[in-house]
């Protein structure tokens, strides 16, 4: 199901050739990345803080985002693809930091340290979302977030995660099933009490 | 578990993503939603996780993107700085190859001829070496091939090693 990455770069995903991925050329200038900054990093970093479960990590793994996401050579087509290319850097450090460590795939990580104790926001819905996601494994919170949060199709989602669109469809269908039962249960506890 | 795609997931999808749901669609759509476990799924789903981040965007400011600006721009720097001192790498690595073939050509030559290193330095005395190479005739019965052999490996081995040590102390 995951695609191999034989360049064994992770961090900085390859979407142009190597002569054309050298650092000359830079993606924006500094209002312009400002602007993009302010209308993208509080997605990002939900999206980080979410999946990881740690926030101060979360902000660590953002900056490093924004930092290689101005260091590279950015695709065509605008801040959509932008934002993908963000998301996917950010996936792929992810996935470094959790392999790091032990060398461990992402679904071997033990749920416990992984278990999510966000803080970044107290309302009603991350009462009821923060304990599902605490269940769930980092893989399937990565793909529920990116689809029902952030609104990716198969497709985009493939391209952020580098796993294949026909594995993502069922991945997410049995996410979406797991994390559904966990809200109905989290939302008929809460109504007991 | 089993994985059965329902006829309505797409149009639901894109409901949900324009904002469309519930208000904005048909009656049909809701009842279905109403039986569907996927679709109901779905909703309820994508319902939490678009509040959870509406309001997380909200819960804490990111920081200054000029911090993050400045910082990219030293990166930048840093790592064209690498490009253009990396054929002076190349240059200090083929001095360190070169000054150790060097000197194991130059050991393995003389231990070939016995390694007289004592009777040598007794002729290094400085009017003794004047005398080998500048008064002495030409072809002169005396001057001893391997002393010339050991003043000259020495003498290329000090150049190879400045040339390395002065390539190194460039570098840091």
């Amino acid at each position: 199901m995951r695609k191999t990455d034989t360049t064994g770069e992770y961090a900085i995903p390859n979407v142009r050739t190597r002569e054309a991925s050298r650092t000359d050329e830079l993606p924006m200038d500094s209002d312009a990345f400002a602007g993009f900054y302010q209308r993208s990093a509080p997605g990002l970093r939900a999206y980080l803080a979410r999946v990881s479960g740690n926030p101060a990590l979360a902000d660590d793994l953002m900056q490093e985002s924004y930092l290689r996401f101005l260091c590279a050579t950015c695709p065509d087509g605008g801040e959509v693809n932008y934002r993908r290319y963000l998301y996917r850097i950010a996936t792929n450090l992810l996935r470094d930091h959790w392999r790091r460590p032990r060398a461990a795939c992402i679904e071997d990580v033990p749920e416990r340290l992984l278990a999510a104790a966000d803080q970044l926001s107290r309302g009603d819905s991350q009462a009821i979302l923060d304990p599902a996601m605490a269940r769930m494994r980092p893989r399937e919170r990565q793909l529920l977030w990116l689809a029902h949060a952030e609104g990716y199709s198969h497709r985009e989602i493939s391209e952020i995660t580098g796993l294949s669109a026909a594995g993502i469809r069922l991945l997410l269908f049995r996410a979406r099933r797991k994390i559904a039962r966990l809200l109905r249960k989290s939302g008929t506890d809460r109504r007991q009490v | 578990m089993t994985f059965r795609a329902c006829s309505y997931e797409k149009e639901l999808t894109q409901a949900l993503k324009d904002g469309h749901w519930p208000e904005g669609c048909g009656p049909e759509l809701r009842a279905h939603v109403d039986a569907c476990g996927n679709c109901s799924d779905l909703v309820l789903v994508t319902q939490t996780f678009r509040l959870a981040r509406s309001e997380s965007e909200h819960a804490t400011p990111c920081g200054s993107p000029s911090l993050l600006w400045w910082r990219s721009q030293l990166r930048r720097r840093y790592a064209a700085t690498e490009r253009v001192s990396r054929p002076i790498t190349v240059a200090e690595t083929f001095a360190w190859i070169a000054t150790v073939v060097v000197g194991i050509v130059f050991m393995a030559s003389q231990y070939r001829h016995g390694l007289h290193w004592a009777s040598w330095w007794s002729e290094l005395v400085p009017l003794r070496i004047l005398h080998v190479l500048s008064i002495a005739p030409v072809g002169s019965a005396q001057v001893d091939p391997n002393l010339l052999l050991f003043i000259s490996g020495f003498g290329v081995l000090l150049l190879f090693s400045a040339l390395v040590v002065y390539l190194a102390s460039e570098k840091f």
